[in-house]
This record gives structure tokens, sequence and C-alpha cells, in this order.
């Protein structure tokens, strides 16, 4: 019969893939078994820490190896990651929400620290420090890691927003550093019609985080606020709001700040200024090095001082920078604090700073004769620090930014009235804070 | 008669035994979700409530309505499933014709045209991410030396280029998917049918209106479905090759969702955005085999 | 270009006939280029040297080849384990998947129980839900059994969502065999299962094999999942290692190495839609055409 047949040579093939089906799992097996891990007993204690790959340079050259030989049983394992912080923040989520987190040592921005805390992840450090320990940092640096009155960060890196001047150009044309917003335009457009400059100021109007850095240092110079965090109130319908959105958009309006401001992230507004192109930048400090390169056509010729405001107020200067915590489902708190000490000690980080370049956290060491001869400029940072503004330290701040960037965006590119757009802004924010259920 | 009786109950015991297991496991991965995200909804959970579930009722849904953020990805996606899908068919059935001829090396020609839907989306977007990059990408290469255009376009930074550059992408992906789906329904139509046709003296373009085209109608339907399906719910591709870009401009309802839960951690809104899509999902499902059973039927009338 | 399948009639002139050869061989070209034309381009980059993917006008023919991107990949990312944890879960959720979606297939086919239409229905309808809607759940779920990074996060989901495929395919196969063969094996003394083993178990590799390959692909390339459940970096798999990809100064992105993933990850797949083009086809189409 046909199917006799077919049968006979179908049960030999199925033999013949039994055999197969044998060789293939007592394979796998062997894989399997190859690659369970080896049962840590004598193993040294091992800290895991990520950041992006460009920051891990300095820490792998002489950082870690350092702190190895100190402390000799603790390893500390870098883990480069992503260059955009914001996914590493991603990393860093991603990774707590599935519960035992992989990492013990927390490598923070100072806006993640909120979040990061109020999800619980975070060991409180406060009892670690004394109150003298704390004073050696700056105020507002360590109020950024602060969350509810406990503390969770120690700041390593400090980082401030500053105004760049091209100090030559004032001199010529003899003016005074400005102090106020109208200043600012005045000089600006002075220097332009003097043909000195083509633009008189640029500053980041992407839609990304660091539109948010730049519009509160506006905002607090207009006397605004973004939200009120022990109250939860939103400043964002506020007239002080309208007239900062009106200020920058003056700017592109009196051909003081080019059309594609709005387009423009740090690096862009650094090489718009460094090229000789602005009179004014607002950035953060890594560009002075930079700017003073030997190849650069600005070298020597800026100047740094504090963001601007209206004759009222005084000009707010955004705090960011890095800070380290640890992850309270680490194995290895003690070890996990010690490294701390370390990497916020003031000889690792002078080294940090001497070949790296790197804004340091410890107020001393701004001062420091040998960090000041590299870096002139630091003292000016320290004042400027000292005063520095937070961003609203909340637990939803990631989706209040979203908000404020996505309408302060298109209010500057002229799709929505300002008007319009800070309303919606201010109620989107109001319903996202509103839901605290019990608490309202 | 009990004797049949007896045999049809173990051969529906045996047959709910083989499918047991599967039907379990099919509920708890896909039914489970659903029925929590409707559940969850009505919840405010997220870093304002400590992450502690905290009943609101349809809080969730009226933050919805005046949330721009998801009405703005809502657009996005519509936009990006009506073009890729109008697109894909038209090209799909192209292919389809194409590979159902017979010539040398067929074989290997169908292998290539399966390949973009076999590949890894995540790194084709990487692919097609460098391939429309501003500055060394080919496409502003080409585009250069044909002299089409002066200097390169910024595909990725702006955001009505970056939706082109998406739909691209997303047409080249799962094209395949459809010529295939396409081919099976062309092969599977007599050829007694066009023998017949041609002796009548039709042309060949004549025999694929009169012929192929309805024939095809229930595959092109059932292929509509599954790619609307897919497009709706479109995420690797936008998460690796534009992050949603610029800007917020090419975010995808599922890239906003996911947002919502893995990086704001608002669990309770996440779910009542789940449920939302979900429904939204099933009206256009239900709309389009509406539409197929139809076609069905009037073709049983030809 | 014709709609007859040709080797049929002829009856068309030869000067009609070179015509629409033209055509029919320009559109296979076309087809041919565009299906291969961004694979060839990540091949080409991911062998070429730095100097020259950053070159513009774009370098199209390089002079100079390197492998320091294989070696970079390798070195810098523990790209040798994504591979084995690609590989392993997507092999260990094809074997499950085959194993409970083949007797259900059976079961749909040729039992009849009851309810089949809609338990058929409603495995038609999940096919379509976007894993988007599922990985909140999912997430919930993991995070209580804390099998965040665990292989059974991911091998469970895909076997779940190969589930839905596999029972269709399988079951418009199971619906071409034979009866006779089942009747004429129970007629011989045989038992349900007996002859499900011996006898159906051997006609039906073939199909399994199909379906095997398509929920191997699928395992493999799934990336949301992998995302979102696996965050250590030695069990990331294969598209979320790559996507991850980071670079060596603040403001480069590694495009050689991420080519030279690309095509490490995609290398299995070419391989198979090489050697199993025509089951992928048969598999794809019986799913799709008799659901």
């Amino acid at each position: 019969m046909f199917y006799l047949k077919r049968l006979q040579e179908h049960q030999k093939i199925f033999q013949r893939s039994k055999f197969w089906l044998g060789i293939f799992i007592v394979v796998l097996l062997c894989i399997i078994l190859i690659s369970i891990p080896p049962t840590l007993s004598q193993q040294p204690v091992v800290l895991n820490l990520l950041m992006t790959a460009p920051d891990a340079q300095p820490w792998k050259q002489f950082l870690i190896k350092d702190f190895e030989e100190k402390n000799p049983g603790i390893r500390i394992n870098l883990i480069e990651g992503p260059n955009a912080t914001n996914l590493l923040e991603d990393l860093y989520t991603s990774a707590f929400i599935l519960g035992d987190s992989p990492y013990d040592l927390i490598n923070m921005d100072v806006i993640w620290t909120p979040k990061f805390a109020a999800a619980g992840w975070l060991l409180d450090l406060s009892d670690r420090m004394t109150q003298q320990e704390l004073a050696a940092f700056s105020p507002k640096d360590v109020e950024g890691g602060r969350v509810g009155g406990k503390l969770y960060r120690i700041p390593m890196r400090s980082d401030v927003g500053v105004l760049y001047s091209r100090k030559d150009l004032l001199k010529q044309a003899g003016f005074q550093p400005p102090e106020t917003f109208s200043d600012l335009l005045k000089i600006s457009l002075a220097l332009q019609q003097q043909r000195k400059v083509n633009w008189g100021y640029v500053w980041q109007g992407r839609q990304y985080e660091g539109l948010a850095a730049m519009f509160v240092e506006v905002l607090e110079g207009f006397g605004g606020f973004w939200v009120n965090p022990n109250t939860l109130e939103v400043g964002l319908d506020r007239p002080e709001t309208l007239q900062a959105i009106a200020f920058l958009k003056e700017t592109v309006a009196k051909g003081i700040s080019p059309p594609g401001v709005t387009t423009y992230i740090e690096e862009d507004t650094r090489r718009f200024f460094q090229s000789g192109q602005a009179a004014f930048l607002r950035s953060w400090p890594y560009v002075w090095p930079l700017a003073n390169a030997a190849d650069s056509p600005i070298k020597g010729k800026i100047a740094i001082q504090p963001m601007v405001s209206n004759a009222l107020k005084t000009g707010g200067s955004c705090l960011g920078g890095w800070g380290l915590g640890i992850a309270k489902s680490t194995k290895h708190p003690e070890e996990a604090w010690k490294a701390i000490q370390y990497f916020t000690s003031e000889q690792a980080q002078r080294q940090f700073i001497l070949s790296a370049g790197y804004v340091p956290s410890r107020r001393s060491l701004f001062t420091d004769p040998e960090i000041v001869a590299k870096f002139p400029y630091y003292p000016k940072l320290l004042e400027i620090e000292d005063k520095a503004i937070l961003r609203p330290p909340i637990a939803q701040y990631d989706q209040a930014s979203d908000i404020l960037q996505r309408y302060l965006s298109a209010a500057l590119t002229n799709r929505i009235a300002p008007e319009s757009a800070m309303k919606a802004a201010a109620a989107e924010t109001r319903m996202l804070l509103k839901t605290r259920g019990s608490r309202e | 008669m009990t004797n049949l009786q007896t045999i049809r109950h173990r051969e529906q015991q045996t047959a709910w035994i083989f499918l047991l297991p599967a039907l379990l496991l099919l509920l708890f991965v896909f039914g489970y979700p659903i029925a929590r995200a409707f559940w969850l909804s009505l919840f405010t959970q997220n870093l304002g409530t400590q992450l502690q579930p905290v009943f609101s009722g349809l809080d969730n849904y009226l933050r919805m309505a005046g949330d721009g953020r998801f009405w703005q990805s809502f657009w996005t996606t519509i936009i990006l499933t009506i073009s890729t899908v109008s697109l894909e068919i038209l090209l799909g059935l192209g292919i389809a014709l194409v590979l159902n001829q017979q010539f040398f090396c067929r074989g290997v020609v169908r292998t290539i045209a399966i390949l973009p839907w076999a590949l890894p989306t995540a790194l084709i977007a990487l692919a097609w991410a460098w391939i429309f990059n501003d500055q060394f990408g080919v496409a502003n290469d080409i585009l250069l030396r044909l002299g089409l255009i002066k200097t390169g376009i910024n595909w990725l930074g702006e955001p009505t280029l970056a939706l082109i550059a998406l739909i691209f992408a997303d047409v080249w992906k799962t094209t395949p998917f459809v010529s295939i789906l396409l081919l099976a329904g062309l092969q599977s139509i007599s050829s007694d049918l066009y023998e017949a046709h041609a002796i009548d003296g039709a042309t060949s373009w004549q025999s694929f209106y009169k012929i192929t085209l309805p024939l095809l109608m229930p595959q092109i339907l059932i292929a509509i479905l599954f790619r609307f399906a897919q497009a709706f719910g479109v995420f690797d591709l936008v998460a690796v090759m534009t992050g949603g870009g610029p800007g917020g401009a090419t975010e995808v309802v599922s890239l906003y969702i996911y947002s919502t839960v893995m990086r704001y951690l608002d669990f309770g809104y996440g779910s009542a955005l789940v449920v939302v899509t979900f429904l939204l999902l099933i009206a256009g499902v239900a709309i389009a085999s509406f539409l197929l059973n139809k076609s069905r039927l009037s073709k049983g009338n030809t | 270009m014709t709609v007859i399948p040709s080797g049929n009639l002829q009856t068309t002139t030869p000067a009609k006939n070179y015509g629409t050869n033209i055509l029919r061989w320009g559109a296979i070209a076309f087809v041919v280029i565009f299906c291969l034309a961004p694979v060839m381009w990540q091949v080409l980059t991911s062998f070429k040297v730095n100097q020259d993917i950053a070159a513009v006008p774009t370098i199209y023919f390089p002079g100079r080849i390197t492998l320091n991107h294989y070696i970079e990949l390798f070195n810098r990312r523990p790209f040798w384990r994504y591979i084995f944890n690609s590989a392993f879960v997507s092999i260990v959720s094809t074997a499950f998947s085959l194993a409970l979606g083949a007797p259900a297939a059976y079961a749909l086919a040729r039992l009849r129980p009851w309810g089949g239409r809609v338990i058929l229905a409603g495995i038609l309808i999940v096919t379509l839900f976007p894993g988007i809607l599922l990985f909140l759940g999912l997430l919930e779920i993991i995070q209580r059994l804390h099998l965040g990074n665990n292989y059974l996060s991911l091998i469970i989901p895909y076997t779940a969502i190969n589930l839905p495929l596999t029972i269709l395919v399988l079951r418009s196969f199971f619906e071409q065999l034979p009866k006779d063969l089942e009747d004429a094996a129970r007629v011989d003394g045989y038992n349900t299962l007996q002859m499900l083993v011996q006898i159906l178990l051997p006609m039906t590799i073939p199909a399994l094999v199909t379906t095997g390959i398509l929920t191997f692909i699928f395992a493999w390339n799934e990336f949301i999942f992998a995302l979102t459940f696996i965050t250590r970096e030695e069990m990331k798999t294969i598209p979320v290692g790559a996507a991850q990809l980071g670079g060596a100064s603040g403001f480069e992105i590694p495009y050689g190495p991420i080519a030279a993933a690309t095509i490490v990850g995609t290398l299995p797949l070419v391989v198979l839609v090489l050697f199993f083009q025509r089951k992928i086809i048969q598999g794809l189409s019986a799913g799709a055409v008799k659901g």
C-alpha cells in the first residue's frame, strides 16, 4: 500500500531525527552548564557603577585604580552606558523597576534624585555625613540631593549655567557687563550695529531638557517660578512667565539671536560663540577651556558672569551636575559608602579636575591655587554656584519638564500664542501634580 | 447510538486536554495584562503616590482628554499607519506579481525578497538611521549626486522629514510580509481562469482587473488587517530610529505608553492609555473584518 | 508584465515578448536592489575605516578595509553572550511553542472540540495584539515573581506570542493530511497517543520545521520585552545590546561597530532564510490563507 511505504520512510526519518535530537539536547545541556557562572566564594566585593562612556575615561584611567589600591577587597566594575544622559536615566529606571538593581553606586544627574528617592530606590545617607562635612559642598548642590528632608546624594561634579561675554568687545565699545535683561539687549544691539558681531546673544532653544534649564534662569530673573516644590503650586500661567517668554522671543524678533536658536543645543551655541559670531552666550562652564584653546579665535577674550535679571531681582543660574548615591538594594552598602567618601574626597577630586577639567563640588577646590592656576575662572564660578537655583525638585519632574518643553518650544517657534501655551501647560501640570490621590 | 456518543465524548476530552495548556498560556499572557490594564486604569499609581495605588475612578481618562501629547501621538500613529499600509499594499502587490512569474533564479530572488522582513527591526532601524544621517548618510549623498538637493537634508531633525524617513524604513521592512500573503493568494488562483479569459480575447490588464483583483481581495483585506494592527502598535522601529524625536514629533502611541510607564513610572495613567489604545485597535479591527466579511459574501455571489 | 503564470499559452508576438521580458527583469532588478541595498550598505560600513565612514561625499567602494569594528564590538561588549542569549531564548521558546501548539492544532483540526470556532476566532484576534498592550501587566507579574533578568521572563511571553501562528499553521497542515491514514492506523490497533507520536509526528516534521523557523525568527527579533525585562549586560539579547552601543567620546556614535553588530545579529537569520526560503513562504501563506 502506498501509505505503508510513506510510513516506513517517515519512520526512518523519525529514527534519524531522534538521534540528532539527542545530540542537540546534550549539546544544549553542555552550553547551559558552561554558562552558569561559577559560585562565588572568595571573590572581592564588587561595586557596580554606571556612567556614560565619555565620562568613564578619567575614571578608568586613574580614579578607580587608585581607589582599588587603597581598598583591596573592593573592586569597582565600571559599566559604560549610552552617551545621552536621558538614555542613562532610562537604563537606571528600567534596571530598578525590575526589582533588584545591578548597580550599587548610583551616579545621578541632579534632577534624577527626587524621582529615584520617591520611587524608593535610594539609600538614606542623612546620618553618614555631619553638617560640618556637608558644609564643604555648595549649599544648593547639597539641597539638590535632599528629598523630604533626607539626603540621598553626595555631590561629585558640579555644573551651573553661566553667561559668557566678549569682554574685549565690551571694553572697546565702552560698556559695563550687563546686569539686566534690557542691558543685554541694548548692548547686543549696539555691538551689532557697530558691526563688531553678527549676532548679540545666543542660547539653547531646542525642545529638550536644556531648554528647561535655560528657561528657569530667565524665569527667576523675572521673579517667576515654575513649580513650588513645597506646595506644588504651578506658576506657569503667571505674568512673570509670559514676560520671560516675551524676552526670549524679543531676542529673535529684534535680530539679536539667530532664528535657528530654537534648534540649538549646547554644542551648536558653543561653536557659534567660539567662531566669534556672537557677543553673549548662555551655557555651561565646559565652554571656557575650549574657547580659550590655542586654536580658538576668541582665546583670552571672554568673561564669565551670572545670568542677568530684571531690575528688581538677581540673576538665576541653573544648577546641574552629578553626584553619587547608593542603591537601596545593594548588598554592600558599607563598601559603597567608602567608595563615595573616596570619590568625593578632596585629593580624588583634585586629580579628577586637573586631568579632566570638570567643575568640582567641594568649595575649597574652587579657590585652590593649583586649580586656579589652570582654571582662573573657578573662583567666579563658586560665587555663581552659591546663588544657583534648582529646577523643581519634585518626584514627577520628568513629566513636568516634558510639558514645559513642549509648550515653551511651541510658543518660541510661534506655533501657539504664549498665553494659551502657558495656560495649557499650567493646566496639564496641575492635572499631573494633582494626582496624589488622598493628599489633595 | 451510545457508542457514538462515548466516542465523541472521548474525542472532546482528548481535544480539550490537548488545547488546555496552550489556551491557559494564551489567557495568561494575553488576557491577564489587558484585564489588569482595565482595572489599574481606575487607580492613580505614580511617583506622586509613592508608587502606591490610590483609587481615583475615571480621573485618568479625564486627564487623557486634556493631554496634548496623547492626541499628538495618536495623530502621528494614524498618519504613519495609513501611509505605510497603503504603500505596502501597492508595493507588495507589485512584488507578489513579479515573484509569481517563472524565471531563472526565482528561488534566490524570493529569498532576497523575504530578507527585510526576517531581520531584527531594531538593527534595521539602526541601519536606516545611518542611511538618513544628515552628515554622512547615503540618502543625502544620492540626492546630492542626482542634483536634486543642494545641501544635506537633516532627515531625522525635522518633524515631517523624520516621519517620511520612518515611513520609508517601515515600508521596506514589512512589504515582504504583504508580498508573501498576496503571493500565496496569487498561487491559489487557478491558471485555467486566465487561459479561459485569454481565449476570450482579454489583455493582461483586463485579466488583472477582472480576475486577479477580485479573487485576491480576501488576501488583500487580510493583509490590511494584519498590517493595520501591527502598524498601530509599532514600537521597535520608531524607538530605535528616532526615539520619538525630534522633540516628540514622531512619537507614536506605543512610545508614549512606554515612556509613561518606564520613564515616568505613572502606572495608573499608563494603564488608561493601554485601555484606550486597545479599544481603538479593536474598533479598527472590527471595521476591517466587517469589510472582509462583506467582500467574502459578495465574492460568493460572483 | 503579464499576470498569466508563464509556461502556458504564448499568444504574444516575439517583439512584445522582448518588451515584457525587459519589464520583468527590470522589476526583478528593482526588487533585488530595493531589498538588498540597506543590508549591503551596512556590510560595507562595517568594514570601512572610520575616516572613510565619515567621508563626504560618501565612499561606496572603500580602498581599505578593516576588521577593527568587529573586534571592537566583541571587546567592548559581551557580544558573545548576546548571541548566546538570543539563541537560547529563541530555541527554547520555539521548542515550547511547538510542544504546546502542535497538540492544540491537532485538536482543532481533527477532534472538533466544542467551542472550536470561538477558540479559533480568539486565537486570530489575539495575533493582532501589539506587545505594548501586554508589557505593563507582564512587567507587574515579573516584578512580583522576581523574574527580572531571568531567561524565563522572555521565554514565556515569546512562547505565548508564537502560539497563535504555530497553531494556525499546524492546524492548516493537519487539515491537509489524509484522514485515511489515521483511520487505517486505528484499524491496525494503534491508540490515539501511539498514533500521534509514531505515525502523525514523522509526517508533520516538515510543518514543524517550517513553524519552528518562523517562531525562531520572531523570538530572535523581538525587542520591547527584551528591552524591558532584561537589564543585566550579560543577559541582553542582540537587538537590545546593539541598540545600546555607546561611543568613545561624547559626540561620537559608533557607526562602525553598530554596522558590525547589525551584520553579526542578522547573519543567523540570513542563513536561515537562505536555506529555508520555500518553507518560510509556505508557512506564512498557510497561516494566513487558511486563517
